[in-house]
């Protein structure tokens, strides 16, 4: 009997654990979930962690700016309170973390998520609940396409972006090789996934006719190492290629750049993407003896190192020094995502102050779809943040950077804007 | 009548997991699904690791390619989700049985690496063909369920595998199995032929691991990707497995909750802070299991056992 009444009291025990842990979970909120007359809670899941661990500095950058913008009384008398979760760039643990942002914590929106596998693996699931997924930190067509058209079955008007879309971008670098080089022999180095296949695809539409001129694809892995990535680049230049367009993330692009004076006689134009063209990143391939000099990119963001003497820049130095001082150097050295951290920021508190007092979440999407934003401090001076209800890329101008001064040189901005791109 | 008490644990354990759907919210739903679904695996490394004395830490290999079995019938043929979920079984079976050939020459580290090898190679194959597994894009399943449905779709699996496993162990095959574990030799000696049941144990322990996987995309909003299958789950497994210790329901319950919970419990918790808290709990959770519990949560509960016995 003595064994009955101790598993008697096991079982009663399980049922007084599980009890207490219903009580806990009991409570569910009025109104709009995660807004109240004092708070807007928003989360967010980014890989502070794992294989794109060089983008941490973005979230470390928005929540200075939430803190900047609380100082002063927040929005609407309401304080921005933005809950980060790690996801190490991992999609199986994104769906957790946003379950928990959900339906544990109830916030009002999903912010400024990075990745396009950890945004996929959550549209379905946030669009069925009609819960905010904006501002993601990617570039790929999906984001702006699946709002009308029916992507996977069905449209997504809950996700939208915020950066230009990696094709529109792609497009731009073929008007440039058909205007500054128009006999090139393009070789063509990206990543083997939706990421790099966007922009290849963008490469080509935007080279139409001279499509032909491209002589060489090759594809990496995002998890290859440095050496397979110069192996492709060396099997670029074989093929003959004058011409060199990297679409990469930052490991590979570093490898690659580094790779080419490696190669006896070969000095291609190097086209690089907007997303691995971070200062701090080319500063790193120099070390790794990549000869930098004439290297073409495209940028949309304001510079701290060439245009620190913008109000804004200043602003993003005193903000970052006052709320994020652990970031204080690498802003010094250019980070990029610093600024794009802060400027995407910036796009959610100006949402908020359209979407007014009483703040819904489909207010907040309305607001998102009618942006205006001339006067963003951290983006490139003359460009503007514009949606309309057909058109919700966020930022869809580039302006051509070049850069100079060879391992302590910085990118310099050439030409004038171009508008429209997606 | 000796198996009784046992026996009145199990319908207790039963009755609480019916229970809790309806006294727990939504969320902690899924939390306890992500557990069902590491019971699964955990039970199945258990008779590999436990019963038979093979080490494997690339068993998230096979939740891979259970995951991607469910993901890619369900996007091309809208097969029944439970359907895919025996497919998956099927499958990891058999490849299980072949991974389970070269446990026949190696042992110990040398074996642990030919797992790992595969925890770290499998994940590449969809890189590989693209065109059909989705690249790095991921694969995304035509229908995707609710937090209940995988709660009762994971403990339901885990009660027919936990029978199973019950089924398999108490017999000639659990025998067998305890004998290669304690020594090949006098296993060998006394009939037991090694190849089978080697390779046999190999077979059914990846058959639970693509259940466990299947249900794992699932739970993922069925969405299958490489990197949901880095080596860091198979190393969680393993972690899961040391912690259950050997052949105790609570053990194995223990490890499942330990596994399936962290990740959230880690970034709840502001000591551990969101950076980096999992790596460092599951490390001192390892240390601390082989120091002060060798035989994992099993061990301890006998080891308590013996105490209110003296």
């Amino acid at each position: 009997m003595a064994f009955n009444r101790r598993k008697l009291g096991a079982l009663l025990g399980a049922l007084l654990v599980t009890a207490a842990v219903a009580g806990v979970a009991g409570a569910s909120p009025q109104g709009t979930p995660g807004v109240s007359s004092k708070q807007i809670l928003i989360g967010g899941t980014f890989p502070y962690t794992g294989p794109a661990a060089l983008y941490k500095t973005i979230p470390v950058a928005e929540q200075a700016w939430y803190a900047y913008v609380n100082a002063k009384g927040g929005v609407f008398g309401r304080k921005i309170n933005d809950k980060t979760i790690d996801d190490s760039y991992n999609p199986a643990q994104t769906v957790p973390a946003v379950k928990q942002l959900v339906e544990q914590d109830h916030v009002f929106a999903i912010v400024g998520s990075l990745g396009t596998a950890p945004g996929l693996s959550t549209w379905g699931y946030l669009n069925q609940r009609k819960v905010p997924q904006v501002l993601l930190a990617t570039g790929d067509a999906y984001w702006g396409n699946c709002v009308h058209h029916s992507c996977q079955g069905s449209t997504k008007p809950w996700t939208m972006g915020w950066q230009p879309s990696y094709p529109g971008e792609a497009k731009l670098y073929a008007k440039y090789i058909l205007k500054n080089k128009p006999k090139a022999k393009i070789g063509v180095l990206y990543q083997n996934d939706a990421y790099g296949k966007n922009y290849l695809s963008g490469l080509k539409t935007g080279l139409g006719s001279h499509a032909g001129q491209i002589v060489d694809t090759e594809s990496y892995n995002v998890t290859d190492p440095a050496t397979v990535v110069g192996a492709h680049v060396g099997a670029i230049a074989a093929h003959g290629a004058d011409t060199l367009v990297i679409f990469a993330t930052p490991a590979a692009s570093i490898a690659a750049l580094a790779t080419v004076p490696h190669i006896p006689g070969w000095n291609p134009l190097t086209i690089l993407n907007n997303v691995s063209a971070n200062r701090l990143f080319m500063l790193t391939a120099a070390k790794n003896g990549a000869t930098l000099n004439g290297v073409v990119s495209t940028v949309y963001t304001a510079s701290s190192t060439t245009q620190a003497n913008l109000p804004g820049m200043k602003l993003a130095k005193a903000i970052i020094h006052k709320y994020a001082p652990a970031l204080d150097q690498s802003l010094a050295l250019g980070d990029g995502n610093i600024i794009y951290g802060l400027a995407s920021a910036w796009t959610f508190t100006d949402a908020l102050n359209h979407a007014g007092k009483n703040l819904t979440r489909a207010g907040l999407m309305h607001a998102l779809r009618s942006l205006n934003e001339k006067n963003n401090p951290f983006i490139y001076p003359g460009m503007t943040v514009q949606t309309s209800k057909k058109r919700t890329f966020p930022m869809e101008q580039l302006k051509i950077i070049k850069w100079s001064g060879g391992a302590t040189g910085d990118w310099h901005a050439t030409g004038k804007i171009f508008s429209g791109l997606h | 009548m000796r198996n009784l008490p046992g026996l009145v644990t199990v319908l207790a354990v039963a009755g609480v997991l019916c229970a809790l759907p309806f006294l727990l919210s939504d969320y902690h739903v899924s939390l306890a699904a992500q557990v069902g679904i590491f019971f699964i695996a955990i039970l199945g490394l258990n008779i590999l690791t436990g019963y038979t004395g093979q080490i494997s830490i690339g068993h998230g290999a096979f939740m891979a390619i259970g995951g991607y079995t469910t993901a890619v019938l369900s996007r091309d043929h809208h097969t029944n989700l439970v359907l895919t979920m025996v497919v998956a079984f099927a499958i990891c079976f058999v490849v299980g049985l072949i991974v389970g050939l070269p446990a026949l020459r190696l042992s110990g580290v040398y074996l642990a690496l030919v797992t790992f090898a595969l925890a770290i190679s499998i994940p590449q194959i969809p890189l590989q063909y693209s065109k059909f597994l989705g690249g790095s894009g991921g694969v995304q399943s035509s229908r995707t369920v609710d937090n209940l449905w995988i709660y009762a779709a994971a403990w339901t699996a885990s009660a027919i595998l936990f029978v199973l496993a019950w089924l398999i162990l108490r017999g000639r095959i659990g025998r067998a199995f305890r004998a290669v574990r304690d020594s090949e030799i006098a296993a060998v000696a006394s009939g037991v032929e090694l190849p089978v049941y080697k390779t046999l144990a190999f077979g059914i322990s990846a058959a639970y691991a693509g259940v466990a996987g299947s249900l794992f995309v699932l739970a993922t909003n069925g969405f299958a990707q490489p990197s949901e299958f880095d080596v860091f789950l198979s190393l969680e497994l393993l972690i899961g497995v040391a912690i259950a210790g050997l052949g105790s329901l609570w053990g194995i319950l223990a490890g499942a909750a330990f596994v399936g919970l962290l990740p959230q419990i880690s970034t709840s918790v502001p000591v551990i802070g969101a950076e980096h808290g999992r790596d460092v709990v599951f490390g001192a959770a390892v240390i601390l299991v082989m120091l002060l519990v060798p035989d994992g949560f099993a061990g301890l509960l006998a080891r308590l056992r013996r105490l209110a016995r003296a």
